[in-house]
C-alpha cells in the first residue's frame, strides 16, 4: 500500500488565534510581536502583502503601521497554547498516528485511511478544523514527510489549490519541483542552499535528481536522506512520542535595562523556576546548569558586557531551590556593576530520566549549603500551580519582577481565564 | 462514637474538572459504609455541558436581547463550534465584526437572526450583511 503522509499547518497561527475572538479584524492587517514587543513574529496576509518580512523590528516599520493602521498584538502564549491543543486534538480523529511537529503543525499518517480521494479527505480536515476551532489550516500530502512539507508550502502559496495538495502523483510533483527554489525544502537551511547553488542546484527538481550517494559525500547524511525523501522513499519516520528534551533553555529580554544585582537575580531565579518546571514535567533531572547575562548588542553607545557561567551539580536534581541557589553562586561570579543588562537566561543540560538513580547520591556528604532535593515538595508545588497558576513561587523570584518583558498589546486570555471571556451582545 | 459526615470535595487529577461525589453519607466508626460498594463514579459537570472539548468555548452574555430564552446579562454561555447551525438553534455569530447571540431562523427561504425579546428588532440576513456563524449555544450558566 502506498504510504500517505499529510502535514497540516495552521495559517498565520498567532494572528488567526487573535482573530477568532476579534472577528472585526478579519480582512484587516494584523501582526503579532515577539516577546518584549520587539519584532514581528506572525503576519496576516494583508501585512505580508505590504512587504513586511518575518522578524522585522517594529521600529523599522512604524510608518507602515501608522499608514495602514496595522493592529499589533503582544504574543499571548497562553491563548496560542490552548488553541494549539484544540487544533491537535481535532486532528487526532483523522489518523491512527500523528506527530505534533510544532505549535501549529502536525504530521498525520493517512496510509490506508483515505483510499481514493485524498483531496476530499484533506478538504474535510480543513473544514472540520476551521469549524471546530476557528483556525484555518492547509493540508499538504505525499508519500514522505519531506514531500508532505513541500505540498503544504505549495498549498499555502497558491490559493488555486484550495489549501489542499497531494504530491503522490509523479507528473504533478515534477511540475511543482521545477518552479520551487531548493531553499523551500524541509531541512535545507541557508548555508546548505548557498553551497547547493554553487553546485548549480537551484530548484527542488535539481536536488531531487541528484544521486543521494554523491550528495552524502558532499554534504551529509541528512541532505542525502532528503534527496531520497523527495523521490518518495521514506527516511524520516513519524515521531509520535515527543522525545524528552536534552536541553532546556529559558531566556528572555527585559522590559527595561537592569543594573542592580537584585533585579537581575530575580529574573534568573524566575527562569530557574520555569526551567525546573519543564524538567519535572518531562520527569527528568539535570546535572549541569549554565546562566548567561548580556547587555544590548543593538546599542553600541552603551558599554558592552556578556558572560556565561556553568556549574556541574553535585547530584542531579529537579528541585527549583537547588537550581536557584546554584544560580546565585554563578551570577555572583559573572555579575559586574556599571552595565545595563538587557537579557539573561538559564540553560539546563545533562538531562536524565528521574527514575535513573543519581550516581552522585553516594557521595552526597560533601556539599554544601544547597537544600536537599525534595521531589514530593516540588510535585506538590507543581500540582498547586497547575490548578492556581503562579500561586506558589520561590521567594527569590521576587514580587515586583521589574524585569518582565513589555507586552503592552496583549489580548485577554479568552480561553483560560473566567475573567477574560469574550463578550457577546 | 459517630463521626459527622464529611462532604468530600476531591481534588481532581485535571484542573478545571470539578467532580462532585455521587454519595456522601454518615459513616459509623469501625464499620465500612454499606454504600461503599455502590459508589461508582463522581458527577462531572463537564460531562453534562461539554461534548467536544476541543470545539467548546465559553463566552459571556451582555444585554437583554435573549431574555426570552433565559439568557441574562453576565451569564456564561457554553458554545460548541462543531455543531451545525440549523434553523431554530441559538447561535453566536459575527455580525459586521461584532459577536452577537441570536436565534437563527428561516421562514420562506428567508434567513433571520431573531432576538428573544420584543424590544429588539429581528435582523434579516442579506448579501451585503457581513455575517459569519461562530458557534452554537448549547447551555446557559446563570448564577442566582
Amino acid at each position: 500500500m502506498q504510504t500517505l503522509i499529510a502535514l497540516v499547518d495552521c495559517n498565520n497561527f498567532y494572528v488567526s488565534c487573535e482573530r477568532v475572538f476579534r472577528p472585526d479584524l478579519i480582512g484587516k492587517p494584523v501582526a503579532v510581536l515577539s516577546n518584549n514587543d520587539g519584532c514581528v513574529v506572525s503576519r496576516s496576509k494583508e501585512v505580508k502583502d505590504l512587504g513586511i518580512k518575518m522578524g522585522v523590528p517594529v521600529f523599522q516599520i512604524q510608518q507602515l503601521i501608522n499608514q495602514h493602521q496595522i493592529t499589533l498584538f503582544s504574543s499571548n502564549y497562553t491563548l496560542y497554547a490552548d488553541m494549539s491543543s484544540r487544533v491537535m486534538s481535532t486532528l487526532e480523529a483523522f489518523a491512527p498516528s500523528m506527530e505534533v511537529y510544532s505549535i501549529d503543525e502536525a504530521f498525520l499518517d493517512l496510509t490506508g485511511v483515505c483510499h481514493q480521494d485524498s483531496i476530499a479527505y484533506g478538504d474535510l480536515i480543513r473544514k472540520t478544523v476551521v469549524r471546530a476551532t476557528g483556525i484555518p489550516v492547509c493540508v499538504g500530502m505525499g508519500p514522505t514527510k519531506t514531500l508532505a512539507k513541500l505540498a503544504n508550502f505549495a498549498a499555502k502559496k497558491w490559493c488555486k489549490t484550495g489549501g489542499v495538495l497531494d504530491l503522490s502523483d509523479l507528473v504533478r510533483r515534477e511540475k511543482l519541483m521545477r518552479i520551487v527554489p531548493v531553499s523551500e525544502v524541509w531541512g535545507i537551511g541557508s548555508r546548505t542552499t548557498l553551497k547547493l547553488k554553487q553546485l548549480g542546484i537551484h530548484s527542488v527538481w535539481d536536488l531531487a535528481t541528484q544521486s543521494s550517494q554523491r550528495i552524502q559525500k558532499q554534504f551529509n547524511i541528512v541532505v542525502a536522506k532528503t534527496v531520497l525523501e523527495l523521490n518518495g522513499i521514506s527516511c524520516f519516520q513519524l515521531e509520535e512520542i515527543s522525545a524528552n528534551k536534552q536541553q532546556i533553555v529559558c531566556s528572555r529580554s527585559f522590559g527595561r535595562r537592569l543594573t542592580g544585582y537584585k533585579d537581575l537575580f530575580e529574573a534568573v531565579a524566575e527562569f530557574c523556576s520555569r526551567a525546573a518546571e519543564k524538567l519535572r514535567k518531562q520527569h527528568s533531572v539535570t546535572g549541569c546548569m549554565s546562566i548567561f547575562i548580556r547587555t544590548s548588542p543593538f546599542n553600541s553607545q552603551e558599554p558592552q558586557y556578556q558572560r556565561s557561567a556553568t556549574i556541574k551539580l553535585v547530584a542531579a536534581t529537579q528541585d527549583t531551590r537547588i537550581l536557584i541557589t546554584a544560580a546565585d553562586r554563578l551570577l555572583k561570579e559573572i555579575f559586574k556593576t556599571g552595565y545595563g543588562y538587557q537579557k539573561c537566561g538559564v540553560q539546563l543540560s545533562q538531562i536524565h530520566s528521574e527514575s535513573m538513580p543519581s550516581q552522585c547520591d553516594l557521595f552526597d556528604f560533601t556539599d554544601n549549603d544547597l537544600p536537599k532535593d525534595n521531589r514530593p515538595l516540588m510535585t506538590t508545588i507543581d500540582q498547586i500551580n497547575r490548578r492556581f497558576p503562579k500561586a506558589i513561587s520561590i521567594a527569590a523570584t521576587g514580587f515586583e519582577q521589574s524585569w518582565k518583558p513589555k507586552s503592552e498589546r496583549i489580548s485577554p486570555r479568552y480561553t483560560t481565564d473566567w475573567q477574560d471571556l469574550v463578550c457577546v451582545k | 462514637m459517630t463521626l459527622t459526615a464529611f462532604t468530600l470535595l476531591l481534588p481532581t487529577p485535571h484542573p478545571c474538572v470539578l467532580a462532585i461525589p455521587l454519595f456522601s453519607g454518615k459513616v459509623a466508626a469501625g464499620f465500612p459504609s454499606p454504600a461503599d460498594d455502590y459508589v461508582e463514579k463522581t458527577l462531572d459537570l463537564n460531562e453534562l455541558l461539554v461534548q467536544k472539548p476541543a470545539a467548546t468555548f465559553f463566552v459571556r452574555a451582555q444585554g437583554e436581547s435573549m431574555l426570552g430564552v433565559g439568557i441574562h446579562p453576565n451569564d456564561i454561555l457554553v458554545v460548541d463550534r462543531s455543531i451545525e447551525a440549523v434553523p431554530g438553534k441559538i447561535v453566536i455569530c459575527a455580525l459586521n465584526g461584532e459577536l452577537t447571540v441570536k436565534r437563527l431562523t428561516r421562514d420562506n427561504e428567508q434567513w433571520q437572526l431573531k432576538a428573544e425579546n420584543p424590544n429588539y428588532p429581528d435582523i434579516v440576513i442579506h448579501e451585503e450583511l457581513d455575517m459569519v456563524i461562530w458557534g452554537v449555544v448549547t447551555n446557559v450558566i446563570h448564577a442566582l
